[in-house]
């Protein structure tokens, strides 16, 4: 392990560090390589991908429509066992802060499901936050849902800033997401 | 891109299997050559699990201190298996103190002791990169080159890929029976921090997901060569010892 003297080692730590530095310097991202917030991607730090799908009313809601709020997108299935635990979560958490702006968006994938067992499985637990269907599969698609339930938990400017794959969620997470969120709306 | 593996009605977080296997076989090369560092491999074992405790213990405890009203409006959240609300730092910190504290305890050689535990960090340095691209966390730059990978929404460096290449390199270089056997206690460690912190360094240029400081610098890139600098004088100090 003498091969080098004291002397020589120095000399070799300093031309390393001096490289180091200078590859540092060189590889600085002025261009913006990371390209989250401007592509739609189902992963954190990009822009959730925006849909628009009818709720239970037939009417049309879009993603983007609540640009400015703290929004949790939940893609569930009524069959589905952890989405069914988590939903009471969702509730409770949904009926704390959505005067602060916390917006829930259960979106059905009814592709997998039906669309009477959803509203049935609903009307069970009293959810009053927007129950949307999709009945093509196309969110579940733009998301690249792989497990039931999927979370995606969006801030103000439409970034994800979480992803949660698998349930159910912790009530105590929930809270925790929802007041990170709206530390972001104004 | 294999976040989930569906097996039956169960869905396996991909990235937690690799993790966890990852940790299997670097504490199983760890205790087969202890014997090396003169550490017993029983307490290496021991030292490793409530090391592995006391820091899932201690990233649920810091969520908990910052975000107290959660958990005491829902006290069955403490123990609820979701991983988001472990905060990785804080269970760090405390794993470090555990460990600390037991080799303390248990009066082992606090460098022969991290000398002996290379083998986990090493093959950490695999799993970690390619738990990443099971998950698509630690994404690469977009890219026009032919090896490029199509992930959210373009063709981007494989960097996970380039990491656990790197990871397997130094596996190599670091393998406990690839070692002077006078070697000074302590400098394998350093000698892994070293080659860690170089590969950090180079590769962290390829990266898509760099939190960026100023003027484009890179956050893990200025870390990673300070590393490199405080460890490059720890291998000279090891090597060239100040006689009193």
């Amino acid at each position: 392990m003498q091969a080098y003297s004291s002397r020589q080692r120095i000399i070799l730590s300093v031309v390393i560090l001096l490289i180091g530095a200078a590859w540092t310097w060189g590889s600085r991202d002025t261009t913006g390589s990371n390209t989250g917030g401007e592509i739609p991607a189902p992963q954190v730090g990009f822009l959730a991908p925006d849909f628009t799908l009818q709720n239970e009313a037939g009417e049309f809601v879009s993603l983007s429509d609540f640009r400015g709020k703290a929004v949790l997108v939940n893609l569930w299935a009524s069959w589905c066992t952890p989405c069914q635990r988590e939903m009471p979560a969702m509730q409770s958490v949904y009926d704390q802060y959505k005067e602060q702006g916390f917006v829930v968006l259960a979106v059905n994938i009814t592709s997998q499901d039906s669309r009477a067992n959803a509203i049935a499985f609903a009307e069970s637990l009293n959810l009053t936050f927007p129950i949307l269907f999709d009945v093509n599969g196309e969110v579940a698609l733009a998301y690249q849902m792989r497990a039931f339930p999927s979370s995606y938990f969006i801030g103000s400017d439409g970034i994800i800033q979480e992803v949660v794959i698998g349930g159910p969620m912790a009530e105590a997470l929930l809270q925790v997401r929802a007041e990170q969120l709206l530390e972001g709306v104004e | 891109m294999l976040p989930i593996i569906q097996i039956g009605g169960a869905a396996i977080q991909t990235p937690g299997l690799i993790l966890l296997a990852g940790i299997w076989i670097g504490l199983s090369v760890a205790e087969k050559y202890a014997k090396l560092y003169k550490i017993k491999a029983d307490l290496l074992y021991n030292l490793s699990f409530s090391d592995l405790v006391a820091g899932i213990l201690g990233a649920r405890l810091s969520v908990m201190v910052r975000f107290p009203s959660a958990f005491i409006d829902n006290p069955s959240s403490i123990i609820s298996l979701n991983p988001s609300l472990l905060d990785p730092v804080g269970g760090i910190a405390i794993a470090l103190a555990a460990g600390l504290v037991y080799t303390q305890r248990k009066k082992m050689n606090l460098l022969k002791t991290l000398d002996a535990l290379i083998p986990v960090l090493a093959v950490m340095g695999i799993a970690i990169p390619l738990a990443n691209l099971a998950s698509g966390n630690a994404f690469g730059a977009p890219t026009n080159l032919p090896w490029g990978i199509e992930l959210w929404g373009a063709e981007r460096h494989p960097s996970q890929i380039y990491q656990a290449l790197a990871g397997i390199a130094i596996l190599w270089l670091v393998w406990p029976t690839r070692q002077g056997k006078k070697n000074p206690a302590g400098l394998l460690f350093t000698n892994y921090i070293i080659l860690t912190a170089g590969a950090i360094l180079l590769l962290a240029a390829f990266r898509g997901d760099s939190v960026v400081i100023w003027n484009g610098w890179r956050s893990e890139q200025i870390v990673a060569w300070l590393i490199l600098a405080f460890s490059l004088w720890g291998y000279s100090a090891l090597l060239h010892p100040k006689k009193s």
